[in-house]
Protein backbone atom coordinates (compact mmCIF):
# COMPACT_ATOMS: atom_id res chain seq x y z
CA UNK A 1 0.00 0.00 0.00
CA UNK A 2 1.45 3.18 -1.34
CA UNK A 3 0.37 6.01 1.93
CA UNK A 4 1.19 9.64 0.73
CA UNK A 5 3.91 10.93 3.02
CA UNK A 6 2.41 13.45 5.32
CA UNK A 7 -1.41 11.69 5.13
CA UNK A 8 -0.52 8.63 7.35
CA UNK A 9 -2.51 10.02 10.57
CA UNK A 10 -5.98 10.38 7.90
CA UNK A 11 -5.41 7.33 6.15
CA UNK A 12 -5.26 5.66 10.19
CA UNK A 13 -8.43 7.79 10.98
CA UNK A 14 -10.60 6.66 7.90
CA UNK A 15 -9.61 3.06 7.95
CA UNK A 16 -10.52 3.15 11.77
CA UNK A 17 -13.86 4.22 10.95
CA UNK A 18 -14.58 2.05 8.22
CA UNK A 19 -13.69 -0.89 10.62
CA UNK A 20 -16.02 0.12 13.20
CA UNK A 21 -18.51 -0.04 11.05
CA UNK A 22 -18.03 -3.20 8.82
CA UNK A 23 -15.88 -5.34 10.76
CA UNK A 24 -13.97 -5.66 8.03
CA UNK A 25 -10.17 -5.65 8.63
CA UNK A 26 -8.72 -6.34 4.66
CA UNK A 27 -8.42 -2.75 4.22
CA UNK A 28 -4.68 -2.75 5.18
CA UNK A 29 -3.86 -6.04 3.32
CA UNK A 30 -1.30 -5.76 0.66
CA UNK A 31 -3.39 -8.77 -1.69
CA UNK A 32 -6.42 -6.15 -1.50
CA UNK A 33 -6.38 -3.16 -4.08
CA UNK A 34 -7.62 -0.27 -2.76
CA UNK A 35 -8.73 3.32 -3.04
CA UNK A 36 -8.51 5.60 -0.32
CA UNK A 37 -9.66 9.28 -0.72
CA UNK A 38 -9.70 11.99 2.22
CA UNK A 39 -11.71 15.30 1.24
CA UNK A 40 -9.62 16.31 -1.81
CA UNK A 41 -6.81 14.02 -1.54
CA UNK A 42 -5.76 10.46 -2.81
CA UNK A 43 -4.19 9.23 0.31
CA UNK A 44 -3.87 5.56 -0.40
CA UNK A 45 -3.33 3.90 -3.48
CA UNK A 46 -2.72 0.12 -3.47
CA UNK A 47 -2.98 -1.86 -7.43
CA UNK A 48 -3.21 -5.30 -8.12
CA UNK A 49 -2.05 -7.62 -10.89
CA UNK A 50 -3.91 -6.56 -14.39
CA UNK A 51 -5.31 -3.85 -12.76
CA UNK A 52 -3.65 0.12 -13.37
CA UNK A 53 -4.79 2.99 -11.58
CA UNK A 54 -4.16 6.64 -12.11
CA UNK A 55 -5.17 9.55 -9.62
CA UNK A 56 -4.73 13.40 -10.46
CA UNK A 57 -5.91 16.17 -8.00
CA UNK A 58 -6.13 19.36 -9.62
CA UNK A 59 -5.77 22.92 -8.48
CA UNK A 60 -9.50 23.61 -7.89
CA UNK A 61 -9.84 20.69 -6.03
CA UNK A 62 -11.37 18.15 -8.72
CA UNK A 63 -9.94 14.23 -8.07
CA UNK A 64 -9.82 12.10 -10.95
CA UNK A 65 -9.10 8.61 -11.10
CA UNK A 66 -8.65 6.27 -13.55
CA UNK A 67 -9.33 2.81 -13.04
CA UNK A 68 -8.15 0.28 -15.72
CA UNK A 69 -8.87 -3.79 -15.75
CA UNK A 70 -6.76 -5.47 -18.61
CA UNK A 71 -8.55 -8.63 -20.48
CA UNK A 72 -8.44 -11.61 -18.59
CA UNK A 73 -7.95 -10.52 -15.37
CA UNK A 74 -9.62 -11.69 -12.39
CA UNK A 75 -9.55 -10.12 -8.87
CA UNK A 76 -10.75 -12.51 -6.32
CA UNK A 77 -10.71 -10.16 -3.49
CA UNK A 78 -13.17 -7.06 -3.61
CA UNK A 79 -11.28 -3.85 -4.62
CA UNK A 80 -12.00 -1.09 -2.17
CA UNK A 81 -12.65 1.77 -3.08
CA UNK A 82 -13.40 4.23 -0.14
CA UNK A 83 -14.15 8.21 0.23
CA UNK A 84 -13.98 9.55 3.42
CA UNK A 85 -13.96 13.35 4.43
CA UNK A 86 -12.64 14.08 7.63
CA UNK A 87 -13.12 18.08 7.74
CA UNK A 88 -16.44 19.11 9.19
CA UNK A 89 -17.29 21.42 6.24
CA UNK A 90 -16.64 21.67 2.78
CA UNK A 91 -17.19 20.14 -0.77
CA UNK A 92 -15.53 17.10 -2.57
CA UNK A 93 -15.77 16.33 -6.23
CA UNK A 94 -14.51 13.49 -7.27
CA UNK A 95 -14.90 11.95 -11.08
CA UNK A 96 -13.53 8.05 -11.93
CA UNK A 97 -13.51 6.43 -14.90
CA UNK A 98 -13.38 3.07 -14.70
CA UNK A 99 -12.51 0.69 -18.42
CA UNK A 100 -13.20 -2.68 -17.41
CA UNK A 101 -11.61 -5.13 -20.51
CA UNK A 102 -12.97 -8.51 -21.36
CA UNK A 103 -13.43 -11.65 -19.53
CA UNK A 104 -12.88 -9.70 -16.48
CA UNK A 105 -14.19 -10.81 -12.98
CA UNK A 106 -13.81 -8.70 -10.01
CA UNK A 107 -16.21 -6.87 -7.18
CA UNK A 108 -15.85 -3.58 -6.29
CA UNK A 109 -16.79 -1.73 -2.63
CA UNK A 110 -17.12 1.10 -2.47
CA UNK A 111 -17.87 3.24 1.14
CA UNK A 112 -18.20 6.66 1.85
CA UNK A 113 -17.38 7.62 5.61
CA UNK A 114 -19.09 10.80 6.08
CA UNK A 115 -19.33 10.74 10.05
CA UNK A 116 -17.53 13.60 11.34
CA UNK A 117 -18.84 16.43 9.08
CA UNK A 118 -21.49 19.10 9.42
CA UNK A 119 -22.12 20.23 5.81
CA UNK A 120 -20.71 18.39 3.10
CA UNK A 121 -21.69 18.52 -0.70
CA UNK A 122 -19.86 15.19 -1.63
CA UNK A 123 -19.93 14.83 -5.43
CA UNK A 124 -19.27 11.28 -7.32
CA UNK A 125 -19.61 11.11 -11.20
CA UNK A 126 -18.49 7.94 -12.91
CA UNK A 127 -18.09 6.33 -16.30
CA UNK A 128 -17.63 2.71 -16.35
CA UNK A 129 -17.24 0.50 -19.70
CA UNK A 130 -17.09 -3.18 -19.14
CA UNK A 131 -15.71 -5.27 -21.96
CA UNK A 132 -17.22 -8.52 -23.24
CA UNK A 133 -17.90 -11.47 -21.02
CA UNK A 134 -16.92 -10.08 -17.92
CA UNK A 135 -18.66 -10.02 -14.52
CA UNK A 136 -18.68 -6.99 -12.60
CA UNK A 137 -20.16 -6.12 -9.20
CA UNK A 138 -20.30 -3.12 -7.43
CA UNK A 139 -21.37 -2.35 -3.82
CA UNK A 140 -21.72 0.92 -2.31
CA UNK A 141 -22.47 1.73 0.90
CA UNK A 142 -22.86 4.99 3.13
CA UNK A 143 -21.89 6.52 6.51
CA UNK A 144 -23.00 9.63 7.24
CA UNK A 145 -23.32 12.08 10.31
CA UNK A 146 -26.59 12.13 11.78
CA UNK A 147 -26.97 15.67 11.75
CA UNK A 148 -28.40 15.33 8.40
CA UNK A 149 -25.90 17.94 6.57
CA UNK A 150 -24.67 15.39 4.23
CA UNK A 151 -25.59 15.82 0.30
CA UNK A 152 -24.44 13.05 -1.45
CA UNK A 153 -24.87 13.36 -5.51
CA UNK A 154 -23.58 9.97 -7.80
CA UNK A 155 -24.44 9.73 -11.01
CA UNK A 156 -23.14 7.05 -13.08
CA UNK A 157 -23.03 6.31 -16.43
CA UNK A 158 -22.31 2.81 -17.55
CA UNK A 159 -22.36 1.14 -20.98
CA UNK A 160 -22.19 -2.92 -20.60
CA UNK A 161 -21.13 -4.74 -23.66
CA UNK A 162 -21.83 -8.11 -25.12
CA UNK A 163 -22.53 -10.98 -22.35
CA UNK A 164 -21.40 -9.18 -19.28
CA UNK A 165 -23.04 -8.79 -16.16
CA UNK A 166 -23.40 -5.78 -14.23
CA UNK A 167 -25.15 -5.55 -10.71
CA UNK A 168 -24.87 -2.73 -8.28
CA UNK A 169 -26.19 -2.58 -4.78
CA UNK A 170 -26.38 1.31 -3.28
CA UNK A 171 -27.57 1.01 0.77
CA UNK A 172 -27.58 3.80 3.20
CA UNK A 173 -30.01 2.50 5.64
CA UNK A 174 -27.70 2.72 8.55
CA UNK A 175 -27.15 6.29 9.35
CA UNK A 176 -28.87 9.62 8.54
CA UNK A 177 -28.94 10.19 4.65
CA UNK A 178 -29.41 13.88 4.45
CA UNK A 179 -30.00 14.51 1.12
CA UNK A 180 -29.04 11.89 -1.41
CA UNK A 181 -29.73 11.85 -5.54
CA UNK A 182 -28.38 9.15 -6.86
CA UNK A 183 -28.75 8.41 -10.55
CA UNK A 184 -27.39 5.18 -12.59
CA UNK A 185 -28.33 5.15 -16.10
CA UNK A 186 -26.86 1.75 -18.15
CA UNK A 187 -27.08 1.02 -21.66
CA UNK A 188 -26.68 -2.63 -22.36
CA UNK A 189 -25.55 -4.34 -25.19
CA UNK A 190 -26.20 -7.90 -26.50
CA UNK A 191 -26.42 -10.21 -23.91
CA UNK A 192 -25.47 -8.31 -21.17
CA UNK A 193 -27.18 -8.54 -18.07
CA UNK A 194 -27.69 -5.99 -15.22
CA UNK A 195 -29.37 -5.87 -12.01
CA UNK A 196 -29.66 -3.29 -9.87
CA UNK A 197 -30.73 -2.90 -6.21
CA UNK A 198 -30.87 0.51 -4.15
CA UNK A 199 -32.23 0.51 -0.21
CA UNK A 200 -32.51 3.99 1.28
CA UNK A 201 -33.84 4.38 4.99
CA UNK A 202 -35.12 8.20 5.58
CA UNK A 203 -35.36 9.67 8.41
CA UNK A 204 -36.27 13.22 10.30
CA UNK A 205 -36.30 15.97 6.93
CA UNK A 206 -34.49 13.89 4.71
CA UNK A 207 -34.43 14.44 0.98
CA UNK A 208 -33.98 10.78 -1.40
CA UNK A 209 -33.89 11.42 -5.24
CA UNK A 210 -33.01 8.13 -7.03
CA UNK A 211 -33.17 7.74 -10.84
CA UNK A 212 -32.30 4.19 -12.76
CA UNK A 213 -32.39 4.16 -15.71
CA UNK A 214 -32.24 0.67 -18.19
CA UNK A 215 -31.17 1.18 -21.82
CA UNK A 216 -31.87 -2.16 -23.17
CA UNK A 217 -29.96 -1.79 -26.78
CA UNK A 218 -28.72 -5.26 -27.61
CA UNK A 219 -30.36 -8.14 -28.66
CA UNK A 220 -31.76 -10.32 -25.53
CA UNK A 221 -30.34 -8.17 -23.05
CA UNK A 222 -32.09 -7.84 -19.73
CA UNK A 223 -31.86 -6.00 -16.99
CA UNK A 224 -33.47 -5.65 -13.21
CA UNK A 225 -33.96 -2.11 -11.53
CA UNK A 226 -35.26 -2.56 -8.13
CA UNK A 227 -35.57 0.14 -5.37
CA UNK A 228 -37.17 -0.01 -1.63
CA UNK A 229 -37.37 2.99 0.68
CA UNK A 230 -38.49 3.35 4.51
CA UNK A 231 -39.76 6.89 4.94
CA UNK A 232 -40.35 7.76 8.39
CA UNK A 233 -40.91 11.35 10.14
CA UNK A 234 -40.98 14.57 7.23
CA UNK A 235 -38.51 12.35 4.84
CA UNK A 236 -39.36 13.19 1.25
CA UNK A 237 -38.15 10.49 -1.23
CA UNK A 238 -38.91 10.42 -5.16
CA UNK A 239 -37.75 7.39 -7.16
CA UNK A 240 -38.04 7.06 -11.18
CA UNK A 241 -37.39 4.00 -12.73
CA UNK A 242 -37.08 3.80 -16.45
CA UNK A 243 -36.72 1.18 -18.61
CA UNK A 244 -36.28 1.09 -22.74
CA UNK A 245 -36.45 -2.03 -24.59
CA UNK A 246 -34.84 -0.98 -28.05
CA UNK A 247 -33.64 -4.50 -29.06
CA UNK A 248 -35.81 -7.79 -30.54
CA UNK A 249 -36.14 -9.85 -27.12
CA UNK A 250 -34.98 -7.73 -24.57
CA UNK A 251 -36.17 -8.03 -21.33
CA UNK A 252 -36.47 -5.16 -18.31
CA UNK A 253 -38.32 -5.10 -14.95
CA UNK A 254 -38.60 -2.00 -13.11
CA UNK A 255 -39.71 -2.14 -9.09
CA UNK A 256 -40.15 0.12 -6.31
CA UNK A 257 -41.35 -0.01 -3.13
CA UNK A 258 -42.16 2.88 -0.86
CA UNK A 259 -43.00 1.93 3.07
CA UNK A 260 -44.59 5.15 4.51
CA UNK A 261 -44.30 5.93 8.03
CA UNK A 262 -45.87 8.59 10.04
CA UNK A 263 -48.48 11.11 8.01
CA UNK A 264 -45.72 14.17 7.13
CA UNK A 265 -43.44 12.13 4.20
CA UNK A 266 -43.93 12.17 1.30
CA UNK A 267 -43.15 10.00 -1.65
CA UNK A 268 -43.97 9.02 -5.27
CA UNK A 269 -42.62 6.84 -7.80
CA UNK A 270 -42.58 7.57 -11.30
CA UNK A 271 -42.22 4.08 -13.56
CA UNK A 272 -41.33 4.52 -17.01
CA UNK A 273 -41.48 1.76 -19.62
CA UNK A 274 -40.59 2.59 -23.40
CA UNK A 275 -40.31 -0.11 -26.06
CA UNK A 276 -39.04 0.49 -29.57
CA UNK A 277 -39.34 -3.12 -30.23
CA UNK A 278 -42.01 -5.23 -30.52
CA UNK A 279 -39.90 -8.65 -29.20
CA UNK A 280 -38.87 -6.57 -25.88
CA UNK A 281 -40.53 -7.21 -23.24
CA UNK A 282 -40.90 -4.43 -20.04
CA UNK A 283 -42.65 -5.35 -16.84
CA UNK A 284 -43.11 -3.14 -14.20
CA UNK A 285 -43.90 -3.28 -10.16
CA UNK A 286 -44.45 -0.38 -7.61
CA UNK A 287 -46.26 -0.36 -4.34
CA UNK A 288 -45.99 2.78 -1.78
CA UNK A 289 -47.92 2.52 1.48
CA UNK A 290 -47.93 1.65 5.10
CA UNK A 291 -46.40 -1.68 5.81
CA UNK A 292 -48.01 -4.76 4.96
CA UNK A 293 -50.86 -5.63 7.47
CA UNK A 294 -51.13 -9.05 7.03
CA UNK A 295 -47.62 -8.91 7.72
CA UNK A 296 -47.69 -7.22 10.31
CA UNK A 297 -50.75 -9.26 12.07
CA UNK A 298 -48.57 -12.83 10.90
CA UNK A 299 -45.81 -11.71 13.66
CA UNK A 300 -48.39 -9.88 16.20
CA UNK A 301 -49.77 -13.20 16.09
CA UNK A 302 -46.59 -14.91 17.70
CA UNK A 303 -46.63 -12.26 20.62
CA UNK A 304 -44.62 -8.97 18.72
CA UNK A 305 -45.75 -5.84 19.35
CA UNK A 306 -46.92 -3.61 16.62
CA UNK A 307 -43.82 -2.10 16.39
CA UNK A 308 -41.52 -5.05 17.07
CA UNK A 309 -43.21 -6.62 13.79
CA UNK A 310 -42.93 -3.33 12.16
CA UNK A 311 -39.28 -3.37 12.49
CA UNK A 312 -38.56 -6.75 11.76
CA UNK A 313 -40.35 -6.44 8.45
CA UNK A 314 -38.43 -3.61 7.81
CA UNK A 315 -35.18 -4.63 8.38
CA UNK A 316 -35.69 -7.70 6.64
CA UNK A 317 -36.56 -5.26 3.31
CA UNK A 318 -33.53 -3.17 4.17
CA UNK A 319 -30.69 -5.94 4.76
CA UNK B 1 -59.73 -23.96 29.05
CA UNK B 2 -60.88 -21.67 26.04
CA UNK B 3 -64.09 -21.11 25.78
CA UNK B 4 -66.72 -19.94 23.05
CA UNK B 5 -69.79 -18.23 24.31
CA UNK B 6 -72.28 -17.47 21.41
CA UNK B 7 -69.93 -15.53 19.34
CA UNK B 8 -71.46 -13.47 16.33
CA UNK B 9 -69.54 -11.77 13.51
CA UNK B 10 -70.32 -9.93 10.54
CA UNK B 11 -68.61 -8.74 7.84
CA UNK B 12 -70.93 -5.20 6.34
CA UNK B 13 -74.33 -6.65 6.52
CA UNK B 14 -73.06 -10.19 6.05
CA UNK B 15 -73.23 -12.05 9.28
CA UNK B 16 -70.65 -14.91 8.75
CA UNK B 17 -70.83 -16.24 12.44
CA UNK B 18 -74.25 -16.64 13.86
CA UNK B 19 -74.29 -17.45 17.22
CA UNK B 20 -71.61 -20.43 17.43
CA UNK B 21 -70.35 -22.06 21.28
CA UNK B 22 -66.91 -24.47 21.52
CA UNK B 23 -64.70 -25.35 24.47
CA UNK B 24 -61.26 -26.49 24.32
CA UNK B 25 -59.41 -27.94 26.69
CA UNK B 26 -55.55 -28.16 26.71
CA UNK B 27 -54.27 -31.89 26.01
CA UNK B 28 -56.76 -32.15 23.47
CA UNK B 29 -57.36 -32.20 19.78
CA UNK B 30 -60.44 -30.86 18.60
CA UNK B 31 -61.71 -30.33 14.68
CA UNK B 32 -63.30 -27.84 13.37
CA UNK B 33 -64.85 -29.31 9.79
CA UNK B 34 -66.93 -28.36 7.29
CA UNK B 35 -67.79 -27.46 3.73
CA UNK B 36 -66.09 -24.23 2.16
CA UNK B 37 -66.76 -20.76 3.10
CA UNK B 38 -69.28 -22.01 6.08
CA UNK B 39 -66.83 -19.46 8.08
CA UNK B 40 -64.13 -22.35 9.58
CA UNK B 41 -60.96 -19.76 9.43
CA UNK B 42 -63.12 -16.82 10.71
CA UNK B 43 -63.63 -18.85 13.45
CA UNK B 44 -59.82 -19.04 13.79
CA UNK B 45 -59.37 -16.07 13.29
CA UNK B 46 -61.70 -14.60 15.86
CA UNK B 47 -60.03 -16.86 18.53
CA UNK B 48 -57.10 -15.42 17.55
CA UNK B 49 -58.05 -11.97 17.70
CA UNK B 50 -57.42 -10.47 13.87
CA UNK B 51 -57.81 -6.63 13.79
CA UNK B 52 -60.56 -7.22 11.88
CA UNK B 53 -62.49 -10.26 13.13
CA UNK B 54 -64.07 -8.68 16.56
CA UNK B 55 -67.29 -10.20 17.59
CA UNK B 56 -70.38 -7.86 17.22
CA UNK B 57 -71.50 -10.46 20.20
CA UNK B 58 -70.61 -13.33 22.72
CA UNK B 59 -67.43 -13.64 24.64
CA UNK B 60 -64.22 -15.73 24.76
CA UNK B 61 -62.77 -16.73 27.70
CA UNK B 62 -59.22 -18.05 28.76
CA UNK B 63 -58.84 -19.96 31.76
CA UNK B 64 -62.03 -18.53 33.23
CA UNK B 65 -60.81 -14.67 32.34
CA UNK B 66 -62.76 -13.02 29.64
CA UNK B 67 -60.31 -12.19 26.86
CA UNK B 68 -62.48 -10.79 24.50
CA UNK B 69 -61.13 -7.45 24.48
CA UNK B 70 -57.38 -8.51 24.56
CA UNK B 71 -55.15 -7.37 21.61
CA UNK B 72 -53.81 -9.65 19.05
CA UNK B 73 -50.64 -9.51 20.47
CA UNK B 74 -51.76 -10.19 24.47
CA UNK B 75 -53.51 -13.30 23.15
CA UNK B 76 -50.87 -14.65 21.43
CA UNK B 77 -48.91 -13.77 24.62
CA UNK B 78 -51.03 -15.48 26.63
CA UNK B 79 -50.91 -18.73 25.07
CA UNK B 80 -52.76 -18.74 21.71
CA UNK B 81 -51.12 -19.44 18.34
CA UNK B 82 -52.50 -19.46 14.74
CA UNK B 83 -51.45 -21.85 11.52
CA UNK B 84 -52.39 -19.39 8.68
CA UNK B 85 -54.50 -21.02 5.76
CA UNK B 86 -52.22 -18.95 3.13
CA UNK B 87 -48.94 -17.68 5.31
CA UNK B 88 -47.76 -14.57 4.31
CA UNK B 89 -44.38 -13.89 2.98
CA UNK B 90 -41.80 -11.42 3.81
CA UNK B 91 -38.72 -10.30 2.05
CA UNK B 92 -35.30 -10.14 2.66
CA UNK B 93 -36.17 -12.58 5.63
CA UNK B 94 -34.39 -15.81 6.51
CA UNK B 95 -35.95 -19.11 7.71
CA UNK B 96 -34.07 -19.12 10.58
CA UNK B 97 -34.47 -15.26 11.56
CA UNK B 98 -38.48 -16.28 10.97
CA UNK B 99 -37.92 -19.05 13.15
CA UNK B 100 -36.02 -17.29 15.70
CA UNK B 101 -38.08 -14.40 16.02
CA UNK B 102 -35.99 -12.11 18.13
CA UNK B 103 -35.69 -14.62 20.45
CA UNK B 104 -32.69 -16.58 22.05
CA UNK B 105 -32.91 -19.52 20.44
CA UNK B 106 -30.33 -22.57 19.84
CA UNK B 107 -29.60 -23.35 16.12
CA UNK B 108 -29.82 -26.97 17.53
CA UNK B 109 -33.72 -26.83 18.23
CA UNK B 110 -34.39 -24.32 15.78
CA UNK B 111 -33.11 -27.73 13.30
CA UNK B 112 -34.94 -30.57 14.81
CA UNK B 113 -37.96 -28.50 14.70
CA UNK B 114 -37.00 -27.90 10.81
CA UNK B 115 -36.73 -31.66 10.79
CA UNK B 116 -39.76 -32.69 12.69
CA UNK B 117 -42.17 -30.67 9.42
CA UNK B 118 -39.50 -32.62 6.95
CA UNK B 119 -37.54 -29.45 5.95
CA UNK B 120 -33.97 -30.24 6.27
CA UNK B 121 -32.06 -27.83 8.07
CA UNK B 122 -29.38 -26.97 5.55
CA UNK B 123 -31.12 -26.51 2.73
CA UNK B 124 -33.74 -24.43 4.12
CA UNK B 125 -31.95 -22.37 6.90
CA UNK B 126 -30.80 -19.63 4.56
CA UNK B 127 -33.50 -19.42 2.60
CA UNK B 128 -35.65 -16.26 2.54
CA UNK B 129 -39.52 -16.96 3.36
CA UNK B 130 -40.39 -14.81 0.66
CA UNK B 131 -42.21 -15.39 -2.77
CA UNK B 132 -39.96 -17.91 -3.98
CA UNK B 133 -40.66 -20.50 -1.61
CA UNK B 134 -43.61 -23.08 -2.52
CA UNK B 135 -46.57 -23.26 -1.03
CA UNK B 136 -46.02 -26.41 0.53
CA UNK B 137 -42.48 -25.18 1.73
CA UNK B 138 -43.88 -21.92 3.05
CA UNK B 139 -46.51 -23.72 5.22
CA UNK B 140 -43.82 -26.23 6.37
CA UNK B 141 -41.77 -23.16 7.52
CA UNK B 142 -44.87 -22.02 9.52
CA UNK B 143 -45.87 -24.99 11.13
CA UNK B 144 -41.92 -25.23 12.22
CA UNK B 145 -42.60 -21.50 13.68
CA UNK B 146 -45.75 -22.62 15.86
CA UNK B 147 -44.11 -25.57 16.84
CA UNK B 148 -41.25 -22.88 18.15
CA UNK B 149 -43.92 -20.82 19.85
CA UNK B 150 -44.75 -23.78 22.57
CA UNK B 151 -48.91 -22.31 22.45
CA UNK B 152 -51.22 -23.39 25.11
CA UNK B 153 -53.69 -23.40 22.23
CA UNK B 154 -53.12 -23.97 18.10
CA UNK B 155 -55.44 -23.46 16.04
CA UNK B 156 -54.04 -25.32 12.06
CA UNK B 157 -55.59 -23.69 9.83
CA UNK B 158 -56.06 -26.66 6.86
CA UNK B 159 -52.86 -27.73 7.94
CA UNK B 160 -52.32 -30.34 4.69
CA UNK B 161 -53.89 -27.75 2.30
CA UNK B 162 -50.48 -27.10 -0.64
CA UNK B 163 -48.93 -30.20 1.51
CA UNK B 164 -48.22 -33.93 -0.03
CA UNK B 165 -49.78 -36.38 0.31
CA UNK B 166 -46.39 -38.01 1.27
CA UNK B 167 -46.23 -35.45 4.14
CA UNK B 168 -49.68 -36.13 5.46
CA UNK B 169 -48.09 -38.33 8.09
CA UNK B 170 -45.60 -35.60 9.25
CA UNK B 171 -48.99 -33.28 10.28
CA UNK B 172 -50.27 -36.15 11.93
CA UNK B 173 -47.08 -36.20 14.31
CA UNK B 174 -46.97 -32.92 14.76
CA UNK B 175 -50.41 -32.77 16.30
CA UNK B 176 -49.66 -35.54 18.40
CA UNK B 177 -46.19 -33.21 19.45
CA UNK B 178 -48.19 -30.37 20.20
CA UNK B 179 -50.99 -32.79 22.20
CA UNK B 180 -47.77 -34.48 24.20
CA UNK B 181 -46.54 -30.90 25.27
CA UNK B 182 -49.92 -30.27 26.41
CA UNK B 183 -51.51 -28.42 24.36
CA UNK B 184 -55.03 -28.21 22.76
CA UNK B 185 -54.62 -28.39 19.20
CA UNK B 186 -58.07 -27.11 17.18
CA UNK B 187 -57.90 -28.70 13.07
CA UNK B 188 -59.11 -27.01 10.43
CA UNK B 189 -59.99 -29.09 7.87
CA UNK B 190 -62.07 -30.79 5.17
CA UNK B 191 -60.09 -33.76 5.26
CA UNK B 192 -61.36 -36.97 6.93
CA UNK B 193 -57.91 -38.34 7.19
CA UNK B 194 -56.64 -35.80 9.44
CA UNK B 195 -60.13 -35.14 11.63
CA UNK B 196 -60.44 -39.01 12.00
CA UNK B 197 -57.10 -38.61 14.32
CA UNK B 198 -59.04 -35.77 16.43
CA UNK B 199 -60.57 -36.40 19.73
CA UNK B 200 -63.63 -33.99 19.22
CA UNK B 201 -65.09 -32.94 16.43
CA UNK B 202 -67.44 -29.42 15.45
CA UNK B 203 -69.19 -29.59 12.42
CA UNK B 204 -70.14 -25.76 10.58
CA UNK B 205 -72.53 -25.15 8.81
CA UNK B 206 -73.51 -21.34 7.81
CA UNK B 207 -71.93 -19.73 10.56
CA UNK B 208 -73.06 -22.55 13.02
CA UNK B 209 -72.20 -25.06 14.56
CA UNK B 210 -74.46 -28.02 13.14
CA UNK B 211 -73.18 -31.24 15.27
CA UNK B 212 -70.35 -31.45 17.39
CA UNK B 213 -69.11 -34.80 19.53
CA UNK B 214 -66.63 -37.74 18.96
CA UNK B 215 -64.80 -37.31 16.00
CA UNK B 216 -65.69 -40.44 14.14
CA UNK B 217 -69.16 -39.78 14.31
CA UNK B 218 -69.17 -36.47 13.25
CA UNK B 219 -66.72 -37.33 10.50
CA UNK B 220 -69.22 -40.26 9.22
CA UNK B 221 -71.92 -37.69 9.45
CA UNK B 222 -70.19 -35.13 7.60
CA UNK B 223 -68.61 -37.71 4.53
CA UNK B 224 -72.10 -39.36 4.22
CA UNK B 225 -74.50 -36.13 4.31
CA UNK B 226 -72.18 -32.80 3.66
CA UNK B 227 -69.62 -34.17 1.50
CA UNK B 228 -71.54 -34.23 -1.41
CA UNK B 229 -74.42 -31.29 -0.29
CA UNK B 230 -72.39 -28.55 -1.28
CA UNK B 231 -74.24 -25.68 -0.36
CA UNK B 232 -73.42 -23.53 2.56
CA UNK B 233 -76.49 -22.61 3.97
CA UNK B 234 -78.23 -25.64 5.08
CA UNK B 235 -79.95 -23.84 8.31
CA UNK B 236 -81.94 -20.95 6.49
CA UNK B 237 -83.25 -23.72 3.60
CA UNK B 238 -84.46 -25.59 6.41
N1 LIG C 1 -63.93 -9.72 3.36
C1 LIG C 1 -65.08 -10.40 3.25
N2 LIG C 1 -66.20 -9.78 2.89
C2 LIG C 1 -67.36 -10.45 2.77
N3 LIG C 1 -67.48 -11.77 3.01
C3 LIG C 1 -66.38 -12.44 3.38
C4 LIG C 1 -65.11 -11.80 3.52
N4 LIG C 1 -64.21 -12.70 3.90
C5 LIG C 1 -64.87 -13.88 3.99
N5 LIG C 1 -66.16 -13.72 3.66
C6 LIG C 1 -67.17 -14.76 3.61
O1 LIG C 1 -67.27 -15.37 4.88
C7 LIG C 1 -67.58 -16.75 4.73
C8 LIG C 1 -66.65 -17.55 5.60
O2 LIG C 1 -65.33 -17.47 5.12
P1 LIG C 1 -64.19 -18.38 5.71
O3 LIG C 1 -62.93 -17.98 5.06
O4 LIG C 1 -64.25 -18.34 7.17
O5 LIG C 1 -64.63 -19.82 5.19
P2 LIG C 1 -63.94 -21.24 5.38
O6 LIG C 1 -64.92 -22.12 6.02
O7 LIG C 1 -62.64 -21.07 6.05
O8 LIG C 1 -63.74 -21.69 3.89
P3 LIG C 1 -62.55 -22.54 3.18
O9 LIG C 1 -62.86 -23.98 3.44
O10 LIG C 1 -62.72 -22.23 1.73
O11 LIG C 1 -61.27 -22.07 3.74
C9 LIG C 1 -67.47 -17.06 3.25
O12 LIG C 1 -68.76 -17.21 2.74
C10 LIG C 1 -66.80 -15.88 2.67
O13 LIG C 1 -67.24 -15.62 1.35
MG1 LIG D 1 -60.63 -21.29 5.42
Amino acid sequence: MDIVKGYEKEFEELVEIYEKNTNDKSLRSPGVATIIVSGNKVVGLNSVKGMHIKSKERADGLVMIDVEIEDNTIIPIPVHLCTGFLKKRGEQILKFNYIIGSNVKVKFKSHCILTKVEKLHHYMESDMYIGKNSFVTYEDEHFHDEGGGVFVETITRMKIDEGSFFSSKFYETKTRVGRINVVMDIELLKDAKADLESKIYGREDDIIDIKEVLRLNGENSSGIAKSTVFATDRTNAHVVNEAYGNAPYARGHIECNEIVKGNSVEVSTLPLLKVMNDKAELTHEASVGRINQVQLETLMAKGLTEEEAAEFIVNGLLS
Amino acid sequence: MLELRDIKYSKGDNEIIKGINMKFEEGNVYCIIGNNGVGKSTIGYIIMGLSDYRPSQGNIFLDGKDITELSLTERAKSGISLLWQEPARFDGITVENYLKLNRDMKKEEIEETLKLVNLEPSRYMRRYVDKKLSGGERKKVELASCILLKPKYVIMDEPDSGIDIMSLDMIVKVINHFKKMGSAVIVITHRKEIAINCGYSYLICAGKVFLDGESKKIVSYYEKTCDNCGHVNYLEEE
